[in-house]
């Protein structure tokens, strides 16, 4: 290995080196650094016959991050990988600096094709682990509330999700209020664009309830909703979420985190509302009952008032006169025994109806 | 008041007053509130006629 000599010019006590010599330092240190994998998204690729290079650029599909990389044409060619914009790969390399215009640039010795396999490994791999920290399991589901105050809508900005979503609510329940957030729904912008709208309609308030809302789409459009970052914002957000994301058969882990999942836009909007008939219905049979309630009451108050009112009657000497019986009064005394009166006094005897005097006779 | 809450108050009052439990002075007391809780849910069901607002997104940072 070449050491570093770089000759610099004296002024004074100030080393000065040529912008030449110092790149040639810059390159000749990078040069020294181990040869490494690094994983991206093939972008921007550029190859021609007469170039002796082929150029692409690699693409974080986090958070954008670029390096442009190289690879000597004849080396690409017989890689026979037939790579396109947009592929996942891994690069094997090390850093090297375009001298004349000091640029760094990763120089390619392999590249091997990151494919859906190997996408289905990783996923598969974050599943599980996110799985034994318990982030799916079915004790952290919540309830959604029957009657959300505000729904919250996450869903991309251009999406016919959107469209389907609210419609299906206000056909549902006219009365519904809704607050939608738009954002990426896919590429690497997507998952932190996803976590911060999420955060955002947490904070808009009254909001009961978050559906997350996209159409279906490729395996790769819809990883953003199985990215760590979104998966654990959903599984830790305040307020309940539903996930209606892709199709049916479409199971991205953020349908595995949210308290439920919708396959339909209809279905999401069967959880998030309730029928505005039904209630609208139900509403008006209680009011039925209230409104018929108090003469009920009256009428069994009523009833009861003539159940002891027959009874007391019952009970009366009135009622035992009414069947032919008759109280026999001496001045005023009831005369229960014959011997308490004498022939020729005054007795007062009172019948069912009416009473008279008259004179006893004899006594047996 | 909310909805839920308020229908639910409304459907307790119903049952009470139904099961003849309630002495007239309460009763009456009762059917006034419940008049109250139906007028409550209705006028949520009818006044908030449907509104969407769109949420200003955060630049992500």
């Amino acid at each position: 290995m070449v050491s570093m000599k770089v000759e610099a010019e004296q002024y004074g006590d100030r080393k000065v080196y040529t912008v030449a010599a110092f790149n040639r330092g810059v390159a000749a240190w990078l040069a020294r650094l181990p040869t490494v994998w690094v994983e991206g998204e093939v972008t921007e690729l550029r190859r021609q016959q007469r170039w002796q290079s082929v150029f692409f650029t690699l693409k974080d599909p986090g958070d954008g991050a670029c390096l442009p990389v190289s690879m000597p044409r004849g080396q690409f060619d017989a890689l026979r990988l037939d790579l396109g914009n947009g592929e996942r790969v891994h690069v094997y390399g090390r850093p090297e600096l375009f001298e004349a215009r000091g640029d760094l640039r990763f120089r390619a010795l392999s590249i091997e094709r990151f494919g859906l396999g190997d996408h289905l490994a990783a996923l598969e791999r974050l599943k599980q682990k996110l799985g034994a920290e318990g982030l799916f399991a079915p004790e952290r589901k919540r309830r959604l509330p029957r009657f959300p105050r505000r729904v919250g809508l996450l869903t991309g900005n251009d999406a016919a999700a959107k469209r389907d979503v609210l419609t299906a609510i206000t056909t549902r329940f006219p009365a519904a209020r809704v607050v939608v957030a738009e954002t990426y729904v896919q590429g690497p912008r997507a998952a932190p664009a996803l976590v911060t709208a999420l955060e955002d309609l947490c904070r808009a308030g009254e909001i009961d309830v978050i559906v997350l809302a996209r159409g279906g789409g490729s395996f790769e459009d819809l990883l953003p909703f199985s990215d760590e970052r979104l998966v654990r914002a959903v599984a830790s957000c305040p307020v309940p979420i539903v996930s209606a994301v892709g199709h049916e058969q479409d199971t991205p882990l953020t349908d595995l985190a949210a308290d439920v999942r919708a396959s339909t836009p209809s279905g999401a909007a069967r959880l998030i509302v309730p029928d505005a008939d039904e209630v609208r219905e139900r509403l008006t049979q209680t009011r039925r009952r209230l409104q018929r309630a108090p003469l009920h009451l009256l009428e069994r108050k009523r009833a009861r008032l003539d159940g002891a009112y027959g009874r007391l009657r019952a009970l009366s000497p009135r009622a035992t006169l009414e069947r032919g019986y008759a109280i026999v009064r001496d001045r005023g005394r009831i005369v229960r025994v014959a011997t308490e009166v004498a022939s020729g006094e005054r007795i007062d005897v009172e019948l069912g109806q009416g009473s008279f005097s008259a004179t006893v006779e004899e006594i047996q | 008041m909310r909805f839920e809450e308020a229908q639910k108050e409304l459907e307790q009052i119903v049952q009470q007053l139904e099961s003849g439990q309630a002495n007239l002075d309460d009763a009456i007391k009762l059917w006034e509130r419940g008049e109250e809780l139906h007028r409550l849910c209705l006028e949520q069901l009818d006044s908030a006629q449907g509104k969407i607002e769109v949420l200003k997104p955060t630049e992500p940072a």
